[in-house]
């Protein structure tokens, strides 16, 4: 890697990389960006790719633009001044990016029944057929009259009539 | 007959107990349920969009029929007090149908239960979330529903995602179409907000940096409420249930006791 061709001349643009371009340079910033002390409550990031408007734009050579493919990638960081480069970093790990599974690979067949849902369906099940048994017997067994042991009578409806009774000193008229 | 008759007065008494428990539950049962299918949670037409919502219809269901029991209890007091044989008849048989339809809810409301896994829900989410080329009006109608669903989620429980946001980028999706993975490695619903509404760092929460966006799943606050709702209706249901059987037993018994 030639640190001394300038950033944005052939061989390094944006929109040349991979097929014409070994490398691209981009992110580009000064010193201002990184005042020591920090702003509290402003993060750095340098993020790779967030530039999309300039994806084709010749007149950008250091846009920050998507990758194009999946990888796998390696970043160095390059300080320069007016004269030329003053520092550089060694190239990092090859970076690869995710690739994303076709969204059909999903398999949303359901695990086992819960215990819970078997508990129900079977108890309930089981109860329902046992009602249903005793209401078939019962009404075998209703029909004849001789089946089950004793009977109750239903309560009878006992009428007391109110009589006038007629009592003999309640007669003024008698006594006189 | 003096002993006869005393036990024949302690049943009487325990079924005109048990009606007035099932009368109780009846409404309890209505409420519950009138509660869930008014949806508090807004997370109707995440079901409703594949069509899985029969949690749902199990709740219609048991408003139905906790009237119906409500009404059977006093039917059933009334031919208690009576003996009546045709009374008892009817209420025996209507409160059989009542048992069945109650019994098809908890189980409907306890299997559909486990269908709801949280791949369910992700793959849903990715298939409909800002889907814009739409087939037909019925699909585009359900898609705004699961966006808005998903919006109201997001925003307000500080989530993102099923799983978390990077299920936008494990898998392809209808968004990742429209929404390129420079500017929207995930929805932008998932950063985080200032009072304004608008994300505090941008580049943050595209990068990921903690603080800056909701690293956690929505699955929680999705099955946290249907848990609730399945569960209510299948368990309340079950014991409902339970009791209605012994009740059912001991008026049989009376019914065959009672001289016609």
């Amino acid at each position: 890697f030639d640190n001394t061709v300038e950033p944005g001349s052939p061989g390094r643009q944006f929109q040349q990389f991979p097929s014409d371009a070994k490398a691209y340079m981009t992110l580009n910033t000064s010193i201002l960006n990184y005042p020591c002390p920090k702003t509290p409550g402003e993060i750095s990031v340098l993020r790779v790719g967030s530039e999309t408007s300039c994806t084709k734009d010749k007149n950008r050579p250091t846009c920050n633009g998507p990758l194009p493919g999946p990888g796998p990638y390696q970043v160095k960081f390059l300080a320069l001044n007016d004269s030329g480069p003053v520092a550089e970093t060694a190239w990092s790990e090859p970076i690869t990016l995710r690739t994303a599974q076709p969204l059909s690979n999903i398999s949303t067949a359901p695990s086992n029944h819960s215990a819970a849902m078997i508990a129900i369906t079977s108890i309930l099940s089981i109860l329902f057929a046992i009602l249903l048994a005793t209401l078939v017997a019962m009404l075998l067994c209703g029909t004849e009259p001789t089946c089950g042991s004793s009977t109750f009578s239903k309560p009878e409806e006992v009428r007391v009539q109110r009589y006038n009774t007629h009592h003999v000193y309640d007669q003024p008229a008698a006594r006189l | 007959m003096a002993k006869s008759d005393d036990g024949i007065r302690i049943l009487q008494g325990l079924l005109i107990f048990g009606n007035v428990i099932i009368g109780m539950c009846g409404i309890a049962l209505t409420a519950e349920c009138i509660f869930f299918v008014s949806d508090p949670h807004g997370l109707y037409s995440l079901l409703e969009a594949t069509e899985n919502d029969d949690i749902y219809a199990a709740a219609w269901i048991g408003i139905f029929v906790g009237f119906a029991l409500f009404a059977l209890s006093i039917l059933g007091i009334v031919a208690v007090i009576k003996s009546s044989r045709t009374l008892l008849m009817v209420y025996i048989i209507l409160m059989l149908i009542t048992y069945a339809f109650e019994m098809a809810s908890c189980i409907t409301a306890a299997t559909q239960r486990d269908f709801l896994t949280e791949n369910h829900f992700l793959k849903q989410m990715l298939e409909r979330y800002k889907k814009s080329n739409t087939d037909n009006n019925n699909d585009k109608r359900r898609s705004e529903e699961v966006t808005k669903t998903w919006d109201k989620l997001m925003l307000q429980n500080e989530c993102c995602g099923v799983y978390g946001p990077f299920d936008w980028q494990n898998y392809t999706s209808v968004f990742r179409i429209t929404h390129s993975d420079a500017d929207y490695p995930w929805p932008h619903n998932c950063c985080v907000t200032n009072a304004q509404g608008s994300p505090i760092d941008l580049n943050g929460c595209k990068l990921g940096v903690p603080g800056y966006y909701h690293s956690k799943g929505c699955y929680d606050a999705i099955s946290g409420p249907m848990n609730t709702h399945a569960w209510g209706v299948a368990w309340f249901g079950f014991a409902i249930l339970c009791w209605t059987f012994f009740v059912l037993l001991g008026t049989m018994f009376y019914w065959s006791r009672v001289e016609y």
